[in-house]
This record gives structure tokens, sequence and C-alpha cells, in this order.
């Protein structure tokens, strides 16, 4: 049989990592190469990294010769769309007489416009600066349009695209080769910003899963927000949970005597980290041999801060700021409890991380990982009266906390990248057929 | 025309490390050992050292016309005896010249007297044990620490035996009367309180190297012509040591300007007096009643600058309330370590204050944020609370 050829657009990719997205694609995109021809493009590739079973391309370290031979071959249609209406208008021009009624036309032209050249300093804005920066819209488009004419002088037969900052890509790419699109959900503009939020960014993930083939959110949770809060047909959502890579795990002695239960990741508000705080409050009232490491940094850093000084909690509640992997290696390694409090999780990679480790979670009913780790103990993210007594009940009974632990031994085994390649590939099938 | 009280603060705390929470139970230092020698080492080669030689040279010139006060902390002391003992050796000649008096103050310049009346009372005491110790003197006139004060202060000083106390002179508790006559607390039967005239006193201390204040450049002439017009019996100038040649570096001049300030207060008819000397030679006649809490710091001249915010009135709340637990397992190290936590430098530099005041409280902070102050301090804090419970588990009570 012949191996498929798939294209994948990406956005950030390890070593050029920001959260969990560029760590997905890699781990999904290794397992994906032992079965189908793979290439990826990124805006941004390290120069130093290369991997032996799937080529990667970053746009920051292509020549601009390599794509002049697409120069001119393709309308660009999601955004080059004009049309003109014989009208008009001065709004300073004041006249007596009725303006003429503006003729209906039947047939109002779509302006054909051609590629804008692509020009070395739009590559150049790839080599610099920060992949989520204040440019970001503009890096967006970029991206799409220098990714479809990458992809018109690349043979492959499916396009898989990850997260809304490559749908566009993706959809031109589609277009302009009328190959098969998949688009992978590894987060929302829900997530980040809540129901309410229905900006351009909101509208640039609607229609890339409108116009996709396929929709792969990276939980059963994302996959009801795609169907329920962006309209998606439900038959073209195909849920596939992240895997996780082994780490080698340790286990530290604290030098205090009490237990620990942490906190990792960005302080913005999809993370829940204020209910953490409160649910920490209510574990120390009543019991003092606790301690809340919140690691992380974000905008809610200093309002957490003067909080947890208000609620008297600091002492308890410790806050370690940005931590590296090796650094946040040693946390777990002496954690006793995870709690991950995400007001919307699309997965959480981090529980899983810290499952590898031996530590039993307490996850927010609103965490597409709770999917996962069936043993983990589930509290919506706003009822801390709950998420407190769990963590009590982990902290003091040593069978419960015996019990999810083994759980979480079991679902990890099962979580591999692998596992999660075999079900894609059964969605490419079920597409490129 | 009024006399001349001057009065300088000299202090430096133990600053903290950058105490993480990877740190909480290691039981090693809590204090940036290099970082405490290095600011000594650069406020005594650009202050202390320059300063007590030129002050030395004028109560010598001036044959006793020049005298003047001073406040050292306890914990600036100890720094000295450790570190710098030289510095220390220079303050000891500058007392024994006979034109320095010295006053009382609690050991860790904290806010002491706000929380907690045992730790107050112990803390004047151990000051006034080192000051015995160091410079054989016993101070007759109480400062507390920031000139925090209130009329209970003054009672307070009353019946621990002091002569004097010194205090802001706030506009709202003045009345509109003069700082520069000695006043009455209310409840107090003879104790006097001197307060500081914070316009004359914030034109050296503030405004002198400031370019753009309409009267720059200040001459000692012209200050002491105003010295002579204010009025009043004892004009008193109180700030801190270190705005001669740290705060205000040697090139604005301001060593110049003290060289010449007894000739030029000589010249204008004035004469100089130390606060016990105030005490002793005028009457307080008149009452001055400060009901809530007042000090020399920021524009409001309260305790906002230490408990102004969340952070700040947590973390000395929470120091506070390991008094009685710390005493009773009577380990004088751990003691020791707690009390340095006290000193109110940790809490200022928790200020989260904008304006003119927040960038004072940014001169001197060792941090990058007040957010990280409180952060580090509070790591310290939990640290030090196992290290009580350790030292409770070695020393059962009732052993």
């Amino acid at each position: 049989m012949n191996r498929l050829r798939v294209l994948k657009l990406g956005w950030e990719f390890p070593p050029l990592i920001n959260g969990g997205l560029g760590v997905a694609c890699l781990g999904l995109s290794q397992a994906l190469s032992k079965h189908v021809n793979l290439t990826v493009v990124v805006p941004k590739s390290s120069p130093d990294t290369t991997f032996d079973s799937f080529s990667l391309r970053g746009l920051n370290q292509l020549a601009i010769d390599e794509i002049s031979a697409a120069e001119n071959q393709y309308q660009y249609e999601s955004f080059a769309q004009t049309r003109r209406i014989p009208i008009f208008l001065n709004p300073y021009e004041i006249t007596d007489s009725i303006p003429a009624p503006i003729p209906h036309s039947e047939t109002t032209t779509t302006c054909p416009t051609t590629f804008s050249k692509t020009t070395r300093s739009q590559l150049d804005t790839f080599k610099i600066g920060d992949l989520y920066g204040p440019d970001l819209g503009s890096k967006v488009i970029e991206f799409s349009k220098i990714a479809a004419k990458i992809a018109l002088l690349e043979e492959f037969d499916l396009i898989h695209a990850h997260d809304w900052m490559t749908f566009l890509a993706g959809v031109e790419v589609k277009k302009a080769t009328g190959k098969p699109l998949v688009v992978h959900v590894h987060a929302l503009q829900y997530d980040r910003s809540g129901a309410a939020d229905r900006g351009w960014i909101y509208d640039i993930e609607k229609y890339g899963m409108e116009q996709a083939d396929a929709v792969i959110p990276v939980s059963r949770y994302t996959g009801e927000i795609i169907a329920n809060h962006y309209a998606i047909d439900p038959q073209k959502i195909h849920p596939v949970h992240n895997g996780a890579d082994p780490v080698a795990t340790f286990a530290t002695r604290k030098k205090f005597p009490e237990k620990l239960v942490l906190f990792l990741g960005r302080l913005t508000s999809q993370k829940g980290p204020e209910f953490f705080l409160e649910t920490a409050a209510r574990v120390i009232a009543q019991n003092p041999n606790v301690r809340f490491v919140v690691a992380g940094t974000g905008e809610k850093l200093r309002p957490l801060i003067e909080t947890g000084a208000f609620h008297g909690l600091g002492g308890h509640f410790h806050f370690t700021g940005f931590l590296n992997k090796e650094k946040v290696h040693d946390l777990l390694s002496m954690t006793d409890v995870y709690c991950m409090p995400s007001v919307s999780e699309p997965f959480g990679l981090s529980a899983l991380e810290a499952a590898q480790f031996g530590i039993p979670a307490v996850i927010s009913k609103q965490s597409g990982v709770a999917e996962v780790l069936k043993g983990a103990l589930l509290a919506d993210y706003w009822d801390v009266e709950l998420m407190a007594q769990h963590i009590n009940n982990l902290l003091t009974d040593s069978h419960l906390r015996a019990h999810v632990v083994e759980q979480a031994q079991l679902d990890i085994a099962a979580s591999t990248w692998d596992a999660a390649a075999a079900k894609v590939l059964t969605i490419y099938q079920k597409i490129s057929c | 025309m009024p006399d001349v009280c001057l009065y300088f603060q000299v202090h430096q705390p133990h600053r903290l490390l950058p105490y993480d929470f990877f740190r909480i139970g290691e039981n090693a230092t809590h204090e940036d050992v290099a970082m405490n020698a290095a600011i000594l080492d650069k406020v005594a080669e650009k202050c202390y050292l320059p300063a007590n030689r030129m002050f030395q040279q004028l109560i010598e010139q001036n044959h006793g016309r020049f005298r003047m006060a001073m406040s050292i902390s306890g914990t600036l002391i100890e720094q000295l005896q450790h570190h710098r003992p030289d510095v220390l050796e220079s303050f000891q000649k500058l007392v024994a010249s006979g034109g320095v008096e010295l006053l009382a103050e609690t050991y860790y310049h904290s806010l002491a007297f706000v929380h907690s009346n045992k730790e107050f009372d112990r803390q004047v005491e151990m000051h006034l044990q080192l000051l015995e110790e160091v410079f054989s003197v016993r101070p007759r006139v109480f400062r507390n620490t920031e000139l925090i004060y209130n009329d209970a202060i003054a009672a307070k000083a009353e019946t621990m035996g002091f002569d004097g106390v010194i205090a802001e002179g706030v506009d709202s508790n003045l009345n509109g009367q003069s700082p520069n006559f000695l006043y009455r607390a209310p409840q107090t039967a003879r104790i006097k309180s001197l307060l500081r005239n914070s316009r004359l006193s914030d034109d050296l201390s503030f405004r002198f190297s400031d370019p753009t204040w309409s009267e720059y450049p200040l001459t000692p002439e012209k200050f002491a012509s105003w010295l002579a017009q204010s009025g009043g019996d004892v004009v008193n100038l109180f700030m801190d040591y270190e705005n001669i040649g740290e705060h205000q570096w040697e090139e604005t001049g301001i060593f110049e300007f003290w060289k010449a300030m007894p000739a030029a207060v000589d010249d204008a008819g004035l004469q100089w007096v130390t606060p016990s000397e105030g005490v002793d030679l005028y009457r307080a006649s008149r009452e001055y009643s400060s009901r809530y809490l007042t000090s020399w710091a920021d524009t409001e001249r309260d305790l906002t600058a230490w408990m102004g915010n969340v952070m700040q009135q947590e973390a000395i709340a929470k120091v506070h309330r390991l008094e009685h637990e710390i005493l009773a397992v009577n380990d004088p190290a751990l003691t020791h370590t707690w009390a340095k936590m006290q000193t109110s430098d940790h809490f200022y530099w928790m200020s989260t204050k904008g304006g003119t005041d927040g960038s004072v409280h940014t001169y001197f902070t060792p941090y990058p944020s007040p957010y990280d102050a409180y952060i580090y301090f509070m790591n310290v804090l939990a640290d030090l609370q196992i290290r009580l419970r350790r030292a409770q588990d070695e020393k059962p009570p009732g052993s």
C-alpha cells in the first residue's frame, strides 16, 4: 500500500515552544511518521534541530527563490474577494436632488486578485520576534499566503492544520490544491476568553472548521464546544486524546514536613488560579499542615498575590514564578496532590505529567484530560468546596490515594502518541478515499 | 531667635535573599550577606566615614558650640561590628568628642510599638544596653522608628524614664501652631515632645539637590537666615544621616554646605542645642495632641508606608503573631532572626504606592518589585516557622 503523503501546518514546534501545542505537534508527528510521509510547515523552526522521520520547514529558514516558482499561480481567495458597487457617496456635499437608485446588478464581479508577491521582508518577519507577539494577526495572514505557495510546489494527499493560526493556511491550500483538509483543535477562543468572545479569532476558527473535511478536537469536551458553540456538523468531529511522552520520574524528600498541593500553568483566567486560591483557603482552614504552590506566571499573578495576602494565606500559599522544565520536575517530585481547576481546558497535558510522577489529581470537570484520567477526582471549576474536600480526602485517606494513583498508572499506559496516531490515521483514510 | 537642634537617623536593615520556595526548610541563612556588606561598604565610603570626619572637625573647631544628635539603630551597629569595625570606631570617636548626643530607639528599627507593648519594651531595653556597651552612654531622649508617634507613645516614653520624645510636626495636629516649641502630650506629667520642622528639614534632605527648586542653590547663609526668621524656641532639623553623601552625592555640594553651616549659624546669632539641652532649657507650655499614629514618611505622614496594602498588613501581622511562641522557646539565635524580620524596611519595600512617594520606596528597595519583596519575605517566614517547630520539638514546653 502506498503511504499517504501528509502536509502538516503547525505554529510552534520544539524546541521553540510557548505551551502545549508544540509538544503535542511533535509527539503526534513522530508517531504519525511511522505510517505516513510527513512534511511539517511552521513559521519558525530552530536551525539546529532536524528530525529523521519527517521533514520540518520553518518559514524563517526559507529562501525567497524557493517559492518564486509558485508566484502568480493561484488567486488568494479568503481575503481577496473585492466587490465593486457603482455608488458615489460624499457626506459633505449638500444637494437637493434625490440620488438615483443604485442599479441592482446580478453580475457583480469578483475581482481576481493574484497572490501578492512574497517579499524578503515578509519572510524576515518570521525570523524575529515572538510567535504570539503584537503582530500575530499579520503573521497568521503572511503564513497562510506563503504556506499555500509552498504547498503548490509539494506533492501530498492531505492537509492537517493545527489550531486557528494555521486554519487560514489550511483552507488556502485546500482551495489551491483540492486536497482534503483536517483541522486539529488544541484550544479554542472559547477556552481562552470565554463564551462571549466572538471576535475575529472565533471567526477564523469557525471558518476553518466549516471548510475542513474532518475536525479533530483533543477531547470529547472540546468536541462538544465545537458542535454546540461553533455549530459544526457533529458528524465530522472525531476527538483524539493527546498522548504523553514518558519522562524519567523521581521522588525528592521535601525539606519541610507539610504536604504539598501544586498548581502548574499560566496564571490566566482560563486556568482558574483564583479557584485554586479559594480552595487552598478552605483546606488550610481545616488542615494547616499543607502548603499550596502556584508555579507559573501571567497577568493574574499580582492580583492573586494580593488576594492571598488579604485571605492571610501567605506562608502557606507560595508563588514560584516561571519555572524551567528541570525545576518543574523538581517540584513534581515532591508534590502530594496535583490540582487543575481550569475554567475550560481542552486537554491538560500537565495532569498526565503529574500522573507519571505518581501524583493523584483533582481536576475540573471542564477539562479534557478528565476523560483520560478516569480515577482523578472531579469537581466543577467553581465548586471550591468540593475541590477542597477532594484534596483533604487525598491527603488523609491513603486507600483513596492509592486507588487514584493506581488507576492513573493504567490510564497513562494507554495514553501514547502511537494510540493517538492510529486514530488519526483512520480519520485520514476515511476522508481521503 | 530659636536655637537650632540637629538630629540624624543612622540605620541599615538586614536585607533578605531572593528567597524562593525551594529554599524553605533548608536551614541556612535568610540574609543576603554579600549585598548587605556591599551596601554597607558603599554607604560607609560615601557617607559615614567622610561625614563623621567632617562633623568631628566641626565639633573640634567650634570648641563645643556646634553640637548635634544621632540615633543609630541596633541592626546597623551590629552590621558595623561584624563587617566594618573601623566605621564603628569612627562613630565611637565622634560620640566621645562630647558634641554628639545619642538617642534611644527600638534595637531593630521596628514597628513593635504598634503591635506589641512587650516586644517594644524588650527592643528599647536591648538598644539601651547596646549603647551602654558600645558608646558608654545612656540617652535621655527617645525617638521611635521613623518618628512613629502618638499620645500613647509619649506617655509610654515617660514611664520608661525619658525626658524627651521626638515626633514629626504634623500640620493637622499643630493646628497652625509652630513646631518650633517644646510641647506637652496629653496624659503626661513632665516629658517634652520635640517636633520636627518638616519644611526646613526637607529643604536640606530633599530639595537641597533639586536644580528645579526655586531656592536652588541653597547657601548656608540663606538657610541660616531662614532659621533665624522661623521663630519659636528651638527649630528641629531631623533627617537621615545618609542624606549627606549617599542620597545626595558629594557632587551636590552637600559636604561644603554642612562645613559652612556652624559658622553661618553663628553669624546669624543662633546657637546649637541637642535634644536633651532643648528639653532642659525650654518649658513645654503648650499641648500637642496626636490621637492617631503619625510618622515622618511619605506625604501622608502616617503608617501607610509600611502598612498601607494587604501584603504589608499580612506580613507584619504574621511576624508579630509569632512573638509568644518564639520567646517561649528561649533560643537567642532564633529570637534574633525573628526580631530582625520586624525591621520596618522589609514592609517599606512591599509598598505599592505610586507618585513621588512610590519612587522613594523604589529607590531603597533591593528587589525587582514590592510583590517579590512580599514573596521572599513570606517564604522566609515559612522557613522561620519550620525552625520554630523544630526548636519546640527539641525543647518541649515545661522542660
